[in-house]
């Protein structure tokens, strides 16, 4: 058994005088302090960054973070997983505890995206499908049409999904964007990639998240703990034909961590889902089993994914409002579970839950993600 | 930046293709272009852009044919500063092919962005549009739609 014992995020949006390194250190010292843990317990650290490497040339700077914490000679691992760079670093990390091989690991996501150079995310500069002017709104957009099609998704039961994010967000301090929007703000805003808005799109950001990890020997005794019941990592299918109305990654990786938690769907208090798009959160709702195919749009539209609803979805603003500096996202989503689960979560505390799922994916490749990361935790 | 494009086979044949052996003239028709991928003749499974081994038996694959012509599965019009000296706006779908079974990514063609639809009939064709990662203007192919009037 596997336990989280300190959680932390930073602020994000832009930061411009923070580098990937210092808000690292920032997280990383966050959550230590978070756990009242010994540095000299710490026997692995894990660190994610997925566009530094890109932007500003650095490689391999989880040393550097981990040594300025004074955390050298331990094995340190640098995951580049897309958006699921920081879950993929927990999921290492996670298993690292669970065969033994240390009793304290140390998790940190960091991402510095607000620069100029900073341009559109594809899946590879060299790649085809980016080549031929395949940018990320445009996956979402033709999936988004898709579901439309099928299913009579319409413009404002997405839009509704941005409206219920900032809502949220108004409740989370260090969220990107907290100022309330309405229907019709959302979908009056310029258009990316029809039928996605400007509002309907997560924004770049610049930010943080830590979590330290404890063996159930070291985490005994200590209370704020909180239980790590599934965690599941899973790569595309490809399949010829992709059905982008559909998610069957998502779906098919939900169903292995359900199995490994031993729970279903109706189980969940709270969701932190991949909303990167407004369509994303709906494909999910399904995805995920939070309700039927093709139902996301009304789900969202019935308020059972508002705080207060049946099962609550992204209370911390999500991908759209809280932000998504890449790598830092997939902590971010699991930190924002530990707080809910410890009921420390303040006016956007979720009543009386006991167990909550974080879902992440990143990259593209055929209709398909490249990756896609599914916890459970609960206490 | 190429801003509108045109089907041709003997024009701009001194721009490099934006990828190589991804389409070629017809060898029917030397007034259409046709897609390039992969085939294994073992699963009879094909691929777009060509897998050099199948996924399935992992026998390499032969290069094929796709065919000319599909229709859009889905659509995305992109209106943001494009990349790659796109225009703006541009388009992109996955187009069921007709030839085989696959469903491949491409572009459409720019100039009929505000027309294309889902189900649409669609044709292949090749011009000048963009630049490559070099920055040097480029053959890129990309769906016309197919005139209610247009024989085959």
């Amino acid at each position: 058994m596997v336990k989280i014992i300190g959680a932390s995020v930073t602020s994000f949006g832009p930061r411009p005088d923070q580098s990937i390194t210092s808000m690292a250190i920032e997280a990383g010292l966050s959550a230590m302090r978070d756990a009242n843990a010994d540095y000299a317990d710490v026997g692995a650290g894990f660190f994610s960054n997925a566009l530094g490497a890109k932007l500003f040339g650095d490689m391999t700077i989880g040393q550097n973070v981990f040594a300025e914490l004074g955390l050298n000679r331990i094995p340190v691992v640098n995951t580049e997983n897309a958006c699921t760079s920081g879950s993929t670093a927990f999921y290492l990390a996670q298993l690292c505890i669970a065969a033994g091989q240390s009793d304290l690991a140390l998790v940190i996501g960091s991402e510095k995206m607000c620069v100029p150079q900073m341009g559109l995310i594809d899946s590879g500069a060299n790649e085809l499908e980016t080549l031929l002017g395949m940018v990320t709104p445009a996956g979402f957009a033709m999936r988004a049409q898709r579901h439309m099609h099928e299913y009579g998704t319409t413009p404002e039961q997405m839009a509704a999904v941005t409206v219920k994010s900032r809502q949220h967000a108004a409740l989370n301090p260090l969220a990107q964007f907290r100022k309330p929007e309405t229907l019709s703000m959302v979908l009056d805003s310029p258009m990316i990639a029809d039928p996605l808005t400007r509002s309907q799109c997560c924004p770049i950001a610049d930010g943080a998240a830590a979590l330290l990890l404890a063996s159930d020997d070291y985490a005994a005794g200590l209370d704020r703990t909180v239980r790590l019941d599934a965690a599941v990592l899973s790569s595309g299918s490809y399949e010829n034909g992709a059905d982008i109305g559909r998610w069957e990654t998502d779906s098919r990786t939900a169903a292995l961590a359900y199995e490994q938690a031993g729970i279903g769907p109706e189980e969940l208090d709270l969701v932190e889902c991949h909303d990167a798009f407004t369509i994303a959160e709906i494909v999910h709702y399904e995805g995920l089993g939070l309700c039927g195919p093709g139902e996301g749009g009304a789900l969202v539209e019935s308020g059972a994914t508002s705080l207060g609803g049946r099962i609550p979805v992204n209370v911390s603003g999500g991908l759209l409002s809280r932000g998504h500096p890449v790598a830092a996202t997939g902590i971010a989503q699991i930190a924002e579970l530990v707080l809910q689960l410890r009921q420390e979560a303040g006016s956007r505390q979720v009543e009386n839950c006991r167990t909550g799922l974080a879902h992440c994916m990143g990259g593209d490749r055929k209709g398909d993600t490249k990756s896609c990361t599914v916890v459970v935790l609960s206490r | 930046m190429s801003t509108a494009s045109e089907e041709t086979t003997t024009n701009h044949s001194d721009l490099p293709p934006v990828a190589d052996g991804i389409f070629a003239v017809s060898a029917e028709d030397p007034n259409r272009f046709e897609l390039v991928g992969g085939h294994c003749q073992r699963c009879d499974d094909y691929s777009f852009p060509r897998s050099m081994h199948c996924c399935h038996c992992r026998a390499e694959t032969d290069e094929h044919s796709l065919g000319s012509d599909g229709n859009i599965y889905s659509l995305a019009v992109v209106r943001i500063k494009p990349p790659l000296g796109l225009p703006r706006p541009y388009a992109v779908a996955y187009i069921d092919l007709e030839a085989v079974p696959l469903r491949v990514f491409c572009l459409l063609d720019p100039v009929q962005c505000e027309d294309a639809v889902i189900g649409a009939g669609v044709r292949l064709s090749v011009g000048p549009l963009g630049v490559n990662n070099a920055g040097q203007d480029c053959l890129r192919p990309f769906f016309k739609l197919i005139a209610e009037n247009e024989d085959n």
